[in-house]
C-alpha cells in the first residue's frame, strides 16, 4: 500500500508543481531527513469578494498510509473560526469522509478547492463547533465582522 | 397450539373460507332452526372455531436463505424483463428503491432518465465488464502507467487500473461492509458498481462476502422481512404488519428455529404487551439497580422463621426446608389458601403487597430503599422470567422422566409425549405472563384493567397448578391418572392464554386500554 501511496503523492506534487491554482500553496513538509511526503503544509486564500478576502489559511494535511483508498487529514493551525471546523482544527467536509463522498480518485488540487469554497459557504446542516455556528445562526452581521478580522489576522507577510 | 398455528399461515385461504362458513353457522344456531339434526354441520362449526384467525395472530412466512437468493432473482428478472434492462442494472435499481417494485416501474415509467441518473446506473454502451489495455494510460490513482496494465471502467467511462479497481473494492466490501452503494472510484461520479463487476474483480472470497452482504440488505432494506435474532439462525420472516401498526398489534411470529419473537421489534415474544411498552419496561428495569433486582427476585425470606430461600424449582408453592412452612412464593402467603376461590396471587391489591413487603423490610430495609412501588410488577415479572427458565431444566427432568414413565409402565414414546407437549406450553404461558405484568403495570386503573387482571390470575393459577403437577414424582400405578390430570390442565392452561391474548389483542385493536404512559412515544 505504502507503495501506491508514495507514487501518488510524488505525482500529486508533480503535478501540482506544474500547475497550481492563483493563491494556493501545498508542500510536503522539511525535516531534518529530508521532505515528509505524508505530511504537507497547505494555504488556502480566501476568495475574493468575500468576508475571507486578504486571508491565507493555513492547513496540515496528513495522508494516512492507506491512501488514496483513505482521505488525508486537514486540520487548520491553529484552529479556524468556522461552523464547520472542530474546535481541534479538523475539517468536516463530505469528500474528506471516507464514508460520505471520499473517492480515490479525488486530488490534492480538488480537495483545497472544495475546503475554499466551504469557507464562505458553510454546511448548517453539520456544525463543528459551536462558537461560529451559534453566531452564524444568530447575528450575520457580527459572524462576518469576526470573519473579517480574522482575515486580517491571517493576512500573508 | 403452535403445530396448529404453522399450518394455518399456509392454508390461510382455507382459513377465510372456513371463516365464512362459520358466521352462517352462527346465524343458523341463533336462529330457532328446528332442522339441527344436521351432525356434519356441527361439526364443521367446531373445526371452523378452531381454526379462525386470532386477534393476537399474525399472518407470516419463514424464508431460509435459499430462498430469500431466489425471490431475488426473481424480482429482478421481472423488473428487467418489464424495462428491458439489463439484469445487473435492474438489480441495482430495485436496491436504490428498498425493493418496491411496484414504486421503481411508475417511476421508471414517468422519467427513466431521472431514475436512473439517482440510481447511479448508466445502461447505454452498457456490456459485459472486461478488463482492457489502453495505449498511454496513466491510473489517476497510483499513478502507474505500465503498457501492460490491465484497465476496467464502467458504462461511466471513468478508467481505472486493475489492481486499484481490485483493491478499493476489497476494501469497501471487507472492511466496510459495504455492498449495494459502492460507487466509481472518480470524483462525484455517483455510478454503481454493479453485481457482474465485482464479480470480475474480486477474489472468490470477497465475492462471497459481497454476496452475503447483498443478501442481508434485500432482507434489511425490505420493510416486509426481518431476520430471524436466535443466534446463528439463518432464516428470515415476511410478516406485513406496518410499523405505524404497532401500537395496536404485537406481530408474534415464530421461525423455522422455534424460535418465537416480534416481527416489530426482533425482541423474543413479548405477548401481550405491545412494542413501546416492552421498550419502557426494559428501560425501567436496567434504571433500577441490577443487584437489588436480582436479590428480591431470586431470594425470599420463610415468613416464619425467616431464612433466606433461593428458589431452584418452576413452581411456586415452597415448603421451608427448616420449618416445613408451606407458602406462595408470589405473595409469601400461608399455601393452604391457595387454589381456592380466593388465590390472589396477581393483583396489586393494596394490603396483600403491602404485607408482604412490610415481612421482607424487616430485615431487608437496606434493600428496600432500590425497591419502588414498581416492585410489585417487577417482581412477578422477574419471578415468572426466573421460573420460565428453571423450566427450561423442567425440559431435562422430563426427558428422564419420560424415559422413567416407560419403563415402569407399557406406555410407548409416542405416549409419553404429553409430557414434554405440557412443558412446552408452561414456557410459553410463563413468557405470556411476564409480559401481562409489564402490561398491567402501565395500565390505568379502570374497569377494564380488572377484566385483564382477572385473566391475568385465572392464567397465573392454571400455569401454578400444571406446573406442580409437572413436579410430582412418578407412582407406577397412578400414571394413568397422572397423564389424564396432565392432559387435561394442559389443554386448560393454553386456552386459558388464548382468551387472555385474544381479549388483550382485541382490546388493542379497539383501543379499549387505557395507558398511563404516551405508548406514541
Amino acid at each position: 500500500m505504502s507503495g501506491i501511496c508514495r507514487a501518488r503523492l510524488t505525482e500529486e506534487r508533480k503535478q501540482w508543481r506544474k500547475d497550481h491554482p492563483y493563491g494556493f500553496y501545498a508542500r510536503p513538509t522539511k525535516t531534518p531527513n529530508g521532505l515528509d511526503l505524508m505530511n504537507w503544509e497547505v494555504g488556502i486564500p480566501g476568495k475574493l469578494g468575500t468576508p475571507w478576502e486578504g486571508g491565507t489559511y493555513k492547513i496540515i494535511m496528513s495522508f494516512p498510509e492507506d491512501y488514496p483508498s483513505k482521505p488525508p487529514k486537514c486540520k487548520f493551525t491553529p484552529p479556524l473560526f468556522h461552523p464547520n471546523v472542530y474546535p481541534s482544527g479538523t475539517v468536516c467536509l463530505s469528500i474528506l469522509n471516507e464514508e460520505e463522498a471520499w473517492k480515490p480518485a479525488i486530488t490534492i488540487k480538488q480537495i483545497l478547492l472544495g475546503i475554499q469554497d466551504l469557507l464562505n459557504d458553510p454546511n448548517p446542516e453539520s456544525p463543528a463547533q459551536s462558537d461560529a455556528y451559534m453566531l452564524f445562526k444568530k447575528d450575520r452581521k457580527e459572524y462576518e465582522m469576526k470573519i473579517r478580522r480574522q482575515a486580517k489576522e491571517n493576512a500573508q507577510q | 397450539m403452535s403445530e396448529n398455528s404453522e399450518e394455518e399461515y399456509n392454508t390461510i385461504d382455507d382459513d377465510f373460507i372456513y371463516d365464512e362458513d362459520d358466521d352462517n353457522s352462527i346465524f343458523e344456531t341463533d336462529e330457532p332452526d328446528p332442522l339441527d339434526d344436521e351432525g356434519d354441520l356441527t361439526f364443521s362449526y367446531i373445526v371452523a372455531d378452531k381454526d379462525r384467525p386470532k386477534n393476537y395472530e399474525v399472518d407470516f412466512k419463514v424464508h431460509s436463505v435459499a430462498g430469500i437468493v431466489k425471490n431475488q432473482d426473481e424480482e429482478v428478472t421481472h423488473v428487467s424483463n418489464i424495462l428491458g434492462i439489463e439484469k445487473q442494472h435492474a438489480a441495482t435499481l430495485l436496491r436504490h428503491f428498498r425493493w418496491n417494485k411496484e414504486r421503481l416501474i411508475e417511476r421508471y415509467m414517468d422519467d427513466s432518465v431521472n431514475v436512473l441518473r439517482q440510481a447511479g446506473v448508466i445502461t447505454e454502451n452498457s456490456k459485459a465488464p472486461k478488463f482492457t489495455k489502453v495505449r498511454n494510460f496513466t491510473c489517476e490513482i497510483c499513478c502507474d502507467d505500465d503498457r501492460n496494465m490491465e484497465t476496467l471502467a464502467l458504462s461511466c467511462t471513468h478508467r481505472f487500473c486493475r489492481d486499484c479497481y481490485e483493491h478499493y473494492l476489497t476494501q469497501k466490501i471487507k472492511e466496510e461492509g459495504e455492498s449495494r452503494r459502492i460507487l466509481c472510484m472518480a470524483n462525484q461520479c455517483n455510478v454503481i458498481v454493479d453485481e457482474k463487476t465485482v464479480e470480475l474483480v474480486v477474489k472468490k472470497d470477497v465475492h462471497e462476502r459481497y454476496r452475503t452482504l447483498l443478501n442481508r440488505t434485500y432482507v434489511d432494506d425490505n420493510d416486509h422481512l426481518r431476520w430471524c435474532p436466535a443466534p446463528s439462525c439463518e432464516y428470515a420472516v415476511e410478516c406485513h404488519v406496518p410499523q405505524t401498526s404497532l401500537i395496536s398489534i404485537v406481530p408474534t411470529v415464530e421461525c423455522t428455529c422455534h424460535h418465537r419473537f416480534c416481527f416489530g421489534c426482533g425482541f423474543p415474544d413479548h405477548q401481550p404487551s405491545i412494542c413501546a411498552l416492552v421498550r419502557k419496561w426494559i428501560k425501567k428495569c436496567e434504571d433500577d439497580s441490577e443487584t437489588a433486582n436480582w436479590i428480591s427476585a431470586h431470594t425470599k425470606e420463610c415468613s416464619k422463621c425467616h431464612s433466606t430461600i433461593e428458589k431452584n424449582g418452576g413452581c411456586n408453592h415452597m415448603t421451608c426446608r427448616k420449618c416445613k412452612y408451606e407458602f406462595c412464593w408470589v405473595c409469601m402467603g400461608p399455601w393452604s389458601e391457595h387454589g381456592t376461590s380466593w388465590y390472589n396471587c396477581n393483583r396489586f391489591d393494596e394490603k396483600s403487597s403491602q404485607d408482604a413487603r412490610d415481612q421482607q423490610a424487616k430485615s431487608r430495609a437496606s434493600l428496600e430503599r432500590y425497591l419502588h412501588a414498581s416492585i410489585f410488577y417487577y417482581n412477578r415479572y422477574a419471578n415468572h422470567e426466573q421460573s420460565a427458565k428453571l423450566d427450561r431444566e423442567l425440559y431435562l427432568k422430563t426427558e428422564k422422566k419420560m424415559e422413567e414413565m416407560q419403563q415402569t409402565s407399557d406406555l410407548s414414546w409416542i405416549e409419553v409425549q404429553f409430557l414434554k407437549k405440557a412443558v412446552d406450553i408452561l414456557v410459553q404461558c410463563r413468557m405470556t405472563l411476564k409480559w401481562t405484568y409489564a402490561f398491567a403495570f402501565y395500565l390505568a386503573r379502570n374497569n377494564q384493567t380488572e377484566i385483564f387482571e382477572d385473566n391475568q390470575r385465572d392464567l397465573e393459577m392454571a400455569v401454578e397448578q400444571l406446573s406442580e403437577l409437572l413436579e410430582k414424582p412418578i407412582e407406577a400405578e397412578k400414571i394413568a391418572e397422572l397423564k389424564q390430570e396432565v392432559l387435561n390442565k394442559t389443554v386448560y392452561v393454553g386456552s386459558r392464554r388464548e382468551v387472555l391474548l385474544e381479549d388483550t389483542a382485541k382490546g388493542l385493536l379497539e383501543t379499549r386500554w387505557e395507558f398511563q404512559v404516551d405508548i406514541k412515544e
